[in-house]
């Protein structure tokens, strides 16, 4: 055992906690308690900045044969379009495809800069980010039913297709169901994803040092624990991508829901 | 690329299902809401009369089998 390592090995924190995800504040710098402008903030604009001017640059002279960014945006876009909104949601999708787009790339970028080294903590980690998500979302299946249906939404999202004596025990089902569980599910799976993944690593990483610095015969572990790092470095990326996706294609089902014709 | 059209062809029976994902949150979400609103009713009147559990047990069945129920009207075939 080197001093260095244990230098380095004695002061990291183990095991992690929710602290972890409360970074320090950099405006003003190094200020204990103040959070309005961290890592996380940073990260949410450089994800809006690098989608607005992704798209603008790469659509901005569109050529017949595609360029190589302008193919990127076009397999992006076409992709939600085809296989999420046109699939999920019919002819009438291709009026969503904008938003779920947006939706889709907006949430992957955000969650990748949970394995983009430096960054390395995705601002869905704090709930706050896929609230406000699952809110438009929420607002937005919901208006669409009402624009569709006119007041007699609630009547085609409430009363499902049964003998009048059951509706009385179905009827606060649906209710809960649809506009209780879906914002909350939809919020809760990303965050707990997003959090999870970094716990998993934090926990893998700093408990390496941990163990090493405990004992040095545990060495060998620790070496284990960081390959495990790299390995659940590639299955949170499996998990960003599916989350994204998740996310958009369950907006995508909850959006035909609305524009669904009665039974 | 928004002036696109869509895919001209409508779905035929052969082609690759759409993503079910949606529909597979939407029986769990049936099954979990039946559950905890039947459920939580009858934890209100265990309150209320005192019973230990009773009101909860029924309601809790009730609403899992309503929950059972709505999967099938909603999602069956």
């Amino acid at each position: 055992m080197t001093g260095q390592s244990i230098v380095l090995a004695a002061d990291v924190p183990f095991p992690p906690s929710v602290e972890d995800f409360y970074l320090p504040s950099i405006l003003p710098w190094g200020e204990h308690g103040s959070y309005w402008f961290t890592k996380i903030m940073v990260l949410a604009w450089l994800s809006v900045a690098i989608l607005i001017v992704f798209f603008l640059v790469s659509y901005r002279k569109p050529q017949l044969v595609p360029t190589k960014k302008q193919w990127l945006a076009e397999s992006v876009y076409g992709f939600v379009r085809n296989n999420i909104a046109v699939d999920m949601i019919g002819k009438e999708g291709v009026r969503f495809a904008p938003y779920l787009t947006t939706l889709f790339s907006f949430i992957l970028i955000m969650n990748m800069w949970a394995i983009v080294p430096l960054a390395q903590i995705s601002p869905n980690s704090h709930i706050a980010f896929p609230i406000i998500l699952a809110v438009i979302s929420y607002v937005m299946f919901i208006y669409v039913g009402f624009q569709k249906h006119g007041p007699s939404y609630l009547k085609h999202a409430l009363v499902p297709p049964a003998p009048w004596f059951i509706l009385p025990i179905l009827v606060p089902i649906e209710f809960f169901s649809n506009f209780i569980v879906r914002p909350f599910s939809l919020a809760v799976r990303l965050f707990a994803n997003m959090f999870a993944g970094h716990m998993l690593l934090l926990v893998f990483t700093l408990g390496g040092f941990a163990m090493v610095s405990a004992n040095g015969l545990l060495a060998p572990v620790s070496v284990l624990s960081w390959a495990m790092v790299v390995a659940l470095t590639f299955l949170d990326f499996a998990v960003i991508v599916l989350q994204a996706y998740v996310f958009t294609v369950l907006t995508a089902s909850y959006i035909q829901g609305s524009l669904a014709e009665g039974h | 690329m928004a002036g696109q059209q869509p895919p001209p062809e409508p779905r035929e029976d052969d082609a690759p299902q759409p993503p079910n994902s949606g529909q597979g949150m939407v029986a769990v979400s049936y099954l979990f809401a039946g559950l905890v609103v039947w459920g939580g009713a009858g934890w209100l009147v265990d309150q209320w009369l005192g019973t230990k559990g009773i009101a909860f047990a029924i309601g809790a069945v009730l609403g899992a089998a309503a929950g059972v129920y709505l999967i099938v009207r909603r999602l069956g075939a």
